[in-house]
C-alpha cells in the first residue's frame, strides 16, 4: 500500500490521538524509540501502517527521551530483565552492547544477511570488519554531517558553497556582519562536537581511531582540524560555537540558523526536512568541504533486537524490521525526515522517480557516502569520545588551550585506557 | 513516671524509619558497595577495590567537582542572602506597590527550575539576549555567558540567585517584622543613624533568620541540577560540572556505576562533614 506523505502524517496524528490497544490475538512487541518532533510522527505513522498491514503482529512504540536517555533506560531495563524486543541505538555503542552479549544475533533470522541495505550504512560498511562479525545491527536513521546554507544570504552575496577549508574561512568572513563592535550575524556555526571534528580530521587526511583500534586522534591531521576550528572561532571570530553540549548544542545551532543569526551551519542530514520546513528562507544543502581529501563520518542509529526479550516478541520485532526495509517504507522514512534511504532499492526508486532531481538537498548526504569513513569495532570508543576527547576539544576551542598539549594528553589517557 | 505503653513510640516511628531505611540507608549502602566495583549494569560487576576513588583523584574529577560545587555554593549563598536582605529592607513597608513588587520577586521561586533555565537560556544569549543587550547599553563588556568556560559557572550562579532570592526575601521580611519597633525608637532617641540601627539592632536580631536562610540556600546550591542540565550540560570544558551533575553524567552518559557511586559516597561524606560543622557551630553558640 502506498501512502502520500500528508496521508502518512495524518495517520500518525490519528495514532497519537487514539488510545486503541492491539486487537485480540496479536503478538505484541514494544519498540523503544528516542526522538520527538517530526521524526517521531513519521515513525509512529510507519508503526501504524505496519500494525494495519497484517493481522498477526502489533508493535507498541514507546518514547524514551534522547539517544543517551534511551540508552540509559535500555541498560537499566536489561539489568532488570525487562528489556524491550526492539530499540535503536547510536552506532558508537553497538560494539559495547554486542560485547556485553545483550544483542540478538540476527543471523538466525532468515534473510537477515540478504537484506538489501546500502553497504556504507549497514553493519558491514559502518564498522571496519563489521561483515565478519555476528549480524546484530540493521541501519535505521542513518546520517552524515552536511552543510546548510541560507539561500537568500548566499544569493545576495553571490557566494557558492565552500569546497575547501580556505574557501570556508573566506566565505565565513564574507558572511559575518558586525555592527557597533558586535557580531550581528556569524558566517559559520557548528557545535564543538566530536562528530564534526572527526569529519575535519578525515578531511585533513587522518583517522580518529586507526583500523587496529588504537586511538591516534588523527596525529597531525587531528591537530590541524582542531587548529582550523580555533582559527575560525578565536582568531577570525566568524564561527559561532553554540552554548551547551551534545544535542542541546545542535539544537541551538539549528535555532541560530533558522533565525538567520548564522548564515551557514554544519549539522546532521537528520534535520533537513525540519530546517526546510521551518526556515523563512530557501535552505540549500551542500557537501562538507575537503582539505587534503574529502571525508565524513556516518552517524545516527541502528536497529537492535534484545536477546533477553521473549521469543514471541522477537518474532514480531523481526517482522517489523522486514517491513521497515521494504522499499516503500524505507523511501517514506527517508523522504519524510531527511535521513538516508537505507536500502539500495529505495535509492534506486528515488532516482528512478526523479525525486532527487526535484529535491537536490536530499541527494547531498547520499553522495557523501562515497567518502564516508567507517568506525573501528571498539567497545570503549564512546567512552573515549565522551570522557577523554570531547572535553579537550572544548578546552582547546572555547578555553584557548594549546592544541597539541590537549590532544597529546587525550591520546595518553586513551592509550592507558586500553 | 514510667510510661504505660512503652512500645507505642516505636511503632509510631516505624513507618518513618522503614521509609528512611528503604529509600535512604539501603541505597546508600548499595552505592558504597558499588563504589568498589567496575560495573556498567550490563556485564557482571568486577571488584576493583579503591580504583574508582583513585581514578576520581588522578583524573582531577573529584577536585574539579568539589571546586565547582563549592564555588557555586559560596556565590549562591552570599548572593541570595545579600539580595534577599536588600529586597526585604527595601520592600518591608505597606502599600500596594511594595506588595506587588514582593509578589513579583517571589514568583520566580515558585516557577519550575526547567522553565527558569529555558528563560535564562534566551536572556543570556551572547548575541541577542536581553541581558547582553542591557550590558551593552550600560557599556559593560559582554561575553558568551554560557559558552565561555570562565563565565558559565557565574552565569548559572546568577540564575540560581535570581530564582531563590525571593525566598530569602520573604524569610527576611518575616524576621524584620518580628523586631519590636520600640528598639528602633530607642536607638533613634540615642542618636543612632540608619546604618547604626541596622548594625546594632536589625542585623543582631536577624541572625537566626540569616542562619536559616544560609542553610537552606546552601542545601539548594548543592542540589542544583536542572539549570546545569538544561543550560550547559556541565560544559563548556566541564566548567559547570557540579557534583550532582557529575554523578548523573557518570552513571547515565558514561555508563560507570562504580565511578558514580564513589562520587555519591564522597558527596555524602562532604555533606555529613558540613552538617557536623554546622551543628558544632550552633552548639558552641548555644553554650556561649
Amino acid at each position: 500500500m502506498k501512502l502520500g506523505r500528508r496521508a502518512f502524517l495524518a495517520a500518525g496524528a490519528a495514532v497519537a490521538c487514539s488510545s486503541a490497544g492491539p486487537p485480540p490475538g496479536r503478538k505484541v512487541a514494544p519498540l523503544w524509540f528516542t526522538y520527538g518532533g517530526k521524526n517521531r510522527q513519521v515513525l509512529e505513522a510507519l508503526v501504524r501502517s505496519f500494525n494495519q498491514s497484517q493481522g498477526e503482529h502489533w508493535i507498541k512504540p514507546v518514547y524514551q527521551g534522547d539517544y543517551f536517555e534511551g540508552l540509559a533506560k535500555l541498560r537499566t531495563a536489561l539489568a532488570a530483565r525487562r528489556a524491550p524486543a526492539l530499540s535503536h541505538v547510536v552506532g558508537e555503542v553497538v560494539p559495547y552492547l554486542a560485547d556485553a552479549d545483550v544483542l540478538e544475533s540476527l543471523d538466525t533470522y532468515p534473510g537477515a544477511r540478504e537484506l538489501d541495505v546500502v553497504p556504507a550504512l549497514g553493519q558491514a560498511g559502518s564498522w571496519i570488519g563489521g561483515a565478519e562479525r555476528r549480524l546484530v545491527a540493521l541501519p535505521f536513521n542513518r546520517s552524515t554531517p552536511i552543510a546548510y546554507l541560507n539561500g537568500r544570504i548566499f544569493a545576495e552575496q553571490k557566494l557558492a558553497a565552500p569546497k575547501t577549508w580556505e574557501e570556508l574561512r573566506a566565505v565565513a568572513a564574507r558572511l559575518t556582519e558586525r555592527a557597533a563592535g558586535r557580531v550581528v550575524r556569524y558566517g559559520f556555526g557548528c557545535p564543538i562536537d566530536w562528530w564534526f571534528w572527526a569529519a575535519l580530521v578525515g578531511q585533513a587526511g587522518g583517522d580518529v581511531v586507526e583500523a587496529d583500534g588504537s586511538v591516534s586522534l588523527g596525529g597531525d591531521a587531528g591537530a590541524r582540524a582542531l587548529d582550523f576550528w580555533k582559527t575560525l572561532v578565536l582568531e577570525d571570530g566568524n564561527m559561532k560555537p553554540p552554548p551547551g553540549r551534545d544535542y542541546n548544542a545542535w539544537e541551538q545551532t539549528n535555532q541560530d540558523f533558522l533565525a538567520s543569526r548564522v548564515a551557514m551551519i554544519w549539522t546532521s542530514t537528520a534535520f533537513l526536512k525540519y530546517l526546510e520546513e521551518n526556515a523563512p528562507f530557501p535552505v540549500v544543502a551542500a557537501p562538507l568541504p575537503g582539505a587534503t581529501r574529502r571525508a565524513v563520518p556516518t552517524g545516527g542509529t541502528h536497529w537492535v533486537m534484545l536477546r533477553s526479550a521473549p521469543e514471541a516478541e522477537k518474532a514480531t520485532a523481526w517482522a517489523f524490521l522486514r517491513f521497515m526495509h521494504e522499499t516503500e517504507n524505507a523511501v517514506t522514512w527517508a523522504t519524510s525526515t531527511g535521513y538516508l534511504p537505507v536500502t539500495r532499492s529505495a535509492v534506486a526508486k528515488l532516482e528512478g522517480d526523479g525525486y532527487y532531481a526535484k529535491h537536490p538537498n536530499d541527494r547531498v548526504a547520499l553522495d557523501q557516502l562515497a567518502v564516508a569513513r567507517p568506525w573501528p569495532w571498539s567497545r570503549d570508543l564512546f567512552r573515549v569520545q565522551r570522557e577523554i576527547v570531547q572535553p579537550r576539544l572544548e578546552g582547546a576551542v572555547l578555553g584557548g588551550r594549546d592544541t597539541r598539549a590537549a590532544l597529546d594528553e587525550a591520546r595518553a589517557l586513551a592509550r592507558r585506557w586500553r | 513516671m514510667r510510661p504505660s505503653r512503652r512500645l507505642d513510640p516505636l511503632w509510631m516511628l516505624g513507618p518513618t524509619v522503614a521509609l528512611l531505611v528503604l529509600f535512604f540507608f539501603v541505597p546508600l549502602l548499595q552505592a558504597a558497595k558499588s563504589s568498589f566495583y567496575d560495573w556498567d549494569l550490563l556485564t557482571p560487576p568486577r571488584y576493583v577495590g579503591l580504583d574508582n576513588y583513585r581514578a576520581l583523584i588522578e583524573t582531577g574529577e573529584l577536585r574539579h567537582a568539589l571546586t565547582t560545587t563549592l564555588t557555586l555554593s559560596v556565590i549562591v549563598v552570599l548572593g541570595s542572602m545579600s539580595l534577599g536582605l536588600a529586597l526585604a529592607l527595601g520592600l518591608n513597608r505597606p502599600g500596594r506597590f511594595a506588595a506587588f513588587v514582593r509578589s513579583a520577586v517571589f514568583s520566580a521561586y515558585v516557577v519550575s527550575w526547567v522553565s527558569v533555565a529555558l528563560l535564562w537560556l534566551w536572556v543570556l544569549d551572547a548575541d541577542a539576549g536581553a541581558f547582553t543587550a542591557l550590558c551593552r547599553a550600560l557599556g559593560i563588556p559582554t561575553t558568551n555567558w554560557l559558552g565561555n568556560p570562565r563565565a558559565a559557572l557565574y552565569a548559572l550562579a546568577g540564575v540560581t540567585i535570581w530564582k531563590i532570592a525571593g525566598y530569602s526575601m520573604v524569610l527576611f521580611i518575616a524576621g524584620l517584622q518580628d523586631i519590636p519597633r520600640s528598639l528602633y525608637e530607642a536607638a533613634s532617641l540615642d542618636g543612632a543613624g540608619a546604618w547604626q540601627r541596622f548594625v546594632n539592632v536589625t542585623w543582631p536580631l536577624l541572625r537566626p533568620t540569616a542562619a536559616f536562610v544560609g542553610t537552606t540556600s546552601l542545601i539548594i546550591s548543592f542540589q542544583v541540577f536542572d539549570v546545569v542540565r538544561v543550560m550547559t550540560q556541565g560544559g563548556p570544558v566541564r566548567s559547570t560540572s557540579v557534583f550532582v551533575y557529575a554523578i548523573y553524567e557518570q552513571v547515565f552518559l558514561n555508563l560507570r556505576v562504580g565511578r558514580a557511586s564513589a562520587l555519591v559516597v564522597v558527596f555524602f561524606v562532604m555533606l555529613l562533614g558540613l552538617t557536623a560543622l554546622q551543628l558544632w557551630a550552633w552548639r558552641k553558640k548555644g553554650a556561649a
